[in-house]
């Protein structure tokens, strides 16, 4: 399966994972307020 | 976090970028990446509908509306290779494991800018860089409490007290090169 998303950075900004398909991605998942 | 970081140019060295990812807001994210001196990005998806839930990460019995801890791999083009569900927020996998999946990959070395940080605002329940020795001490030695309690209880028990110890002192270790980061 192909994954695709756009989050936000850490200043509020679009984030897309398709800008980085050149490179391997390891993607953590956090609970968070940590 | 800390403890990926801590290995955070062994996966560049592997061909692969590393991203966190959380439902908490971006000024959230950007306070833990200054706490912990984060060589990759904290994102953030707060309605956890672009990819904590799309991605099957979300807790569906936490009214928080946060993730469950997990991990996946992506080759280059997108396609995911391998993923890890916690099974609660003590379960995350060795960074080793994830380092030994990437390997498997093959790829050439790749590089990482730093990340974007914005105006930071700690969560109201996040603990302080100086809380976290602490903590993980504390947790760490009620696990081993437990583990001397329960010696009866099958191996399975003593299997996941060892890794959860392991764990923190993992944690421990990785905590001191946030100031080495910071340096």
């Amino acid at each position: 399966m192909t994954v695709d998303f756009t989050v936000l950075n850490a200043a509020g900004q679009p984030w897309a994972l398709s800008d980085h398909r050149d490179a391997a991605a390891v993607i953590t998942f956090h609970r968070g307020d940590f | 976090m800390a403890a990926i970081a801590a290995v955070h140019q062994e996966f560049l060295d592997h061909g692969a970028r590393v991203f966190g990812l959380s439902s908490d807001s971006p000024e959230q994210n950007a306070a833990v990446m200054e706490k912990l001196a984060l060589t990759f990005p904290i994102l953030s998806d707060p309605e956890r509908d672009r990819a904590i839930t799309p991605l099957g990460f979300a807790d569906e019995n936490d009214p928080r509306l946060i993730s469950r801890p997990g991990v996946v791999i992506l080759a280059p083009g997108g396609e995911e290779v391998w993923r890890h569900t916690g099974r609660d927020y003590a379960d995350r996998p060795h960074e080793d494991i994830l380092l030994a999946e990437v390997s498997k990959l093959d790829l050439s070395p790749t590089t990482q800018g730093l990340p974007v940080i914005g105006e930071a605002v700690p969560g109201e329940k996040a603990m302080p860089i100086e809380g976290l020795p602490p903590y993980l001490r504390g947790a760490k030695f009620a696990v081993l409490a437990l583990r001397g309690r329960h010696r009866s209880l099958d191996d399975e028990f003593k299997d996941d007290t060892k890794v959860y110890v392991q764990r923190v002192e993992r944690y421990l270790e990785a905590l001191s090169g946030v100031e080495e980061r910071r340096a």
